[in-house]
């Protein structure tokens, strides 16, 4: 158990080191632009714990981002390069908004589950694309997933403007999802999405499989070394397409559930990049669930906690890209200690 | 010996990696103009020592003196200003490019400073190719060329570095009796022309063949120095592993023994390239059980096609392949597997392993319902740790815990992972493709035990060698192939080293 401890700081230490140095360089730069700097920091990091609405509105940011986070390392642990985690969100949204529109008559005890099926099914026939290609081909997947965002974009875009857009309101958003089928709120938490709670045991079950089945196991094989994962009888190219399945499904989901745990509609700009932030967020875990988790909840704290500082003091918000890009090159840039072998 | 012989001294260096210790001691002089040969077994530190030499890592303790004068040996850069040239034992070379831009990599022949100049650059590749008879085209890419013909690419390497202290980390480890033939003369033609050259190796044939004097390295320390021409090769395997080896082999047993029924059959199996170039031609034999089938040839003859094809990896285009009774020509790896099938790839690093997963998870990767691994469908990871520990320590695997990555380990014991896995499934058929490539004696010797002792148990284990020495001491029969063809299969009490070689180079055998 110490060792496993030891094991866990060690896994840890290095972005914990690399988040405090971007903080404190964040925080010189802000005093250089502002003369309340401390007011500035407090509510970059903290106003999201201010009231509950706004502690709501940070779990609502980190809901997407997790899920998504958890799909690209299904992908990634998969040795898939998926970059498609924002076109899979919005096939996932605008697939639950289409069947959450036009099914309302239903009984939500069967259409909030038909709604739900219809986002992970878009966002996982997003996947399977890709995933296929590759594997039968060796089509790049960089390539096919980036291209897919840009299709699936303007195909929602399509959608939301030409056949489900709601007249009465402004701007490019959809007609409300039926009512009944609206996601409850977080216990305790008015505001809060209960889809949160689905993302947190999510990264649980993503552990577990990837580290904890045999199925997970070779997945992971293939991932590594393809040409070892099939000498050693590992049906390779099924593993890939299955985890290209599950991380396009991972990602419908979270457009789904914020559909209906959130917007209660599409919006056509309703992601700020989740989709690249969500692979950020994964990156940074390296690859790891329940890091990823973590990484998702900094940051969402981070992205709404620039809103208040931007409104609050006269920081602009855009000093969040700037710390969170710092954040990526001190992360991967971190020093190793040399462990070659000879 | 005035500092004047001396090219190189070495004085106390140890390294420490951590808390492992990878080398304790060693010294060691190297005179001008001489073949020094470096022995010991994995993990004994001899690729640290020349890592050290080669600038790649600084050593904890001691001192380097290279021509009378203390030097440092901050990286390969400085190595090379110092005259070093180093072949490593693993491939540094850019598949995507030609011979000619490998060898000139970072040093290309300019034009006007400026432009790399390709005309001449290809004329010094082929210059140097032929000047020392490796036969290679120096505009095909490195990617196309065989195992052996990309070490003699990395040899070249060296060569064409005009250094004065060349360390070759056991270059003959992939080439075949004749390129090793043809090797040794160029280092005999090295040494006649004043160059000095450290080399790495474990192969006692070698050793007696080409240097002048030998140094014995073991558990990090130097053990012994001596002049080739005073010791044996038993002397030397001695001091390599501290005992007395036995060298196993069915050869001269004089056992009779009886075979079963046929385990593996393979009937005109054919392999086409997608070019239309036959790669396997129409190739049929038998392997019974309790029988060490050997197939002996020059790398890039369709062994390694042969392999996979019967492991399932590579489609055949005709012909069958029944494994216990089963049709299995068109049957996936794990469809093989259930079958009987157990494969020992020829390149561990490759096919073998995915050396940066645990030994733990190398070691279940086919093996987790097996061995029992699995508690309510989920990898119980008490049960797994104890089963690699307990694999770890039948096979003698060293320096591994269950959570190592297997990439850590040394070749040896990476292979003796990859037989462990292989074994556990109890397979009636064994394809061992090159067990002992880059291997040293006492690790070499404990996977051919491993393998006689499967064929005891009345496994069939077909064995694929380039190495001539092996396939005569392991082997019931003597497959030879040359391009594609089975050229014969020979009974071990006919086949003698001159009708094989021969064979092995195209010719019909006079020994009929």
């Amino acid at each position: 158990m110490n060792e496993a401890a030891r094991s866990f700081l060690r896994a840890i230490g290095a972005p914990l080191g690399a988040i405090a140095l971007t903080m404190a360089l964040g925080f010189l730069l802000v005093a250089s632009i502002t003369d309340e700097p401390v007011q500035a920091y407090r509510d970059l990091l903290f106003a999201n714990f201010d009231s509950l609405g706004n502690f709501a509105l940070f779990l609502n940011r980190a809901t997407p981002l997790t899920l998504i986070a958890l799909g690209v390392i299904f992908s990634f642990r998969a040795g898939v390069f998926n970059v498609g985690g924002e076109g899979q969100l919005y096939a996932g949204a605008i697939a639950a908004t289409v069947v959450g529109v036009f099914f309302a008559d239903l009984p939500a005890v069967i259409l909030l589950p038909l709604a739900v099926a219809a986002g992970i099914a878009a966002g996982a026939f997003l996947g399977w694309i890709p995933g296929v290609l590759k594997v039968r081909l060796a089509v790049d997947e960089v390539v096919t997933t980036l291209m897919l965002n840009t299709i699936v974009l303007l195909f929602t875009s399509y959608l939301v403007n030409q056949v489900i857009r709601d007249t009465s309101a402004y701007g490019a958003v959809s007609r409300m999802v039926a009512k009944s089928i609206w996601l409850p709120p977080m216990p305790g938490v008015p505001g809060a999405t209960s889809g949160f709670l689905v993302a947190v045991v999510l990264a649980l079950v993503t552990w577990v499989v990837l580290f904890r089945t045999e199925w997970g196991a070779q997945l992971r094989a293939a991932g590594i070394n393809l040409r070892f994962a099939n000498a050693v009888g590992v049906p390779a190219n099924r593993r890939i397409i299955s985890a290209m399945l599950v991380a396009g499904g991972l990602a419908g989901l979270a457009g789904a559930l914020y559909v209906l745990g959130i917007g209660h509609r599409f919006e056509q700009n309703f992601s700020p990049a989740y989709g690249l932030v969500g692979l950020t967020c994964a990156l940074l875990a390296r690859i790891h669930p329940i890091g990823a988790l973590a990484t998702a909840l900094f940051y969402a704290m981070m992205l709404n906690g620039a809103a208040y500082m931007q409104i609050s003091t006269d920081v602009p918000r855009s000093l969040v890209n700037l710390l969170t890009g710092l954040l990526v090159l001190l992360m991967t840039a971190r020093l190793r200690k040399s462990g070659l072998r000879g | 010996m005035t500092d004047n012989d001396t090219i190189l001294s070495l004085r106390g260096i140890a390294k420490t990696f951590g808390e492992k210790v990878a080398l304790k001691r060693v010294d060691l002089d190297v005179r001008r103009g001489e073949v020094h040969v470096i022995c010991g077994e994995n993990g004994a530190g001899k690729s640290t020592l020349m890592n050290i030499l080669a600038g790649i890592h600084q050593p904890s303790a001691g001192e380097i003196v290279l021509n009378g004068e203390p030097v440092r040996i901050p990286d390969p850069i400085a190595a090379s200003a110092h005259g070093i040239g180093m072949v490593h034992q693993h491939f540094t070379l850019v598949p995507s490019m030609t011979v000619a831009e490998n060898l000139f990599l970072g040093r290309q022949p300019r034009r006007l400073g400026l432009f790399s100049d390709r005309a001449a650059m290809v004329d010094r590749a082929r210059e140097l190719s032929l000047r020392y008879n490796f036969g290679l085209d120096p505009n095909a890419p490195v990617g196309q060329l065989s195992v052996g013909q990309r070490q003699r690419v990395e040899i070249l390497k060296a060569l064409a570095f005009d250094a004065k202290l060349l360390i070759l980390d056991e270059p003959t480890a992939v080439l075949t009796p004749p390129e090793v033939d043809e090797l040794l003369q160029v280092i005999d033609g090295l040494r006649a022309r004043g160059r000095t050259i450290l080399f790495i190796t474990h192969k006692l044939r070698e050793v007696k063949s080409v240097s002048d004097r030998v140094t014995v390295i073991r558990h990090g320390e130097s053990i012994s120095t001596h002049r080739t021409a005073d010791v044996s090769e038993a002397d030397i395997a001695r001091d390599m592993v501290g005992r007395d080896v036995f060298l196993v082999g069915r050869k001269g047993d004089g056992a009779a023994r009886s075979f079963g029924a046929p385990v593996l059959k393979l009937d005109r199996v054919s392999m086409t390239n997608s070019h239309g170039r036959l790669l396997l031609d129409a190739i049929s034999f038998d392997v019974r059980a309790g029988e060490v089938m050997g197939i002996a040839g020059v790398d890039g003859n369709g062994q390694t096609e042969l392999s996979e094809a019967i492991a399932g990896l590579m489609a055949i285009q005709g012909g069958a392949i029944e494994l216990c009774g089963r049709d299995v020509t068109r049957a996936s790896v794990a469809e093989r597997q259930e079958a009987g099938l157990g494969f020992i790839p020829e390149d561990r690093l490759d096919r073998g392993l995915g050396v940066t997963m645990s030994v733990a998870e190398n070691v279940a990767a086919t093996n987790y319902s097996r061995a029992g691994i699995l508690r309510h469908g989920f990898v119980d990871r008490g049960r797994l740790d104890a089963f690699a520990a307990s694999k770890i320590k039948e096979f003698d695997v060293r320096g591994a815990q269950a959570s190592t990555p297997v990439g850590w380990l040394s070749g040896g014991n990476m292979q003796k992972v990859v037989i462990a896995r292989e074994l556990e499934r109890d397979p009636a058929l064994l394809v061992v493709c090159q067990p002992t490539r880059g291997l040293d004696i006492g690790a070499s010797e404990f996977v051919h035990e491993r393998i006689l002792a499967a064929a005891d148990r009345g496994h069939a284990v077909l064995l694929i060698s380039s190495e001539l020495s092996e396939i005569f001491a392991l082997s019931d029969r003597i497959g030879v192939m040359y391009s594609g063809r089975l050229m014969r299969v020979l009974d071990r009490a006919v086949a003698d080293e001159a009708t094989v070689g021969t064979l092995m180079n195209g010719g019909e055998a006079v020994a009929a």
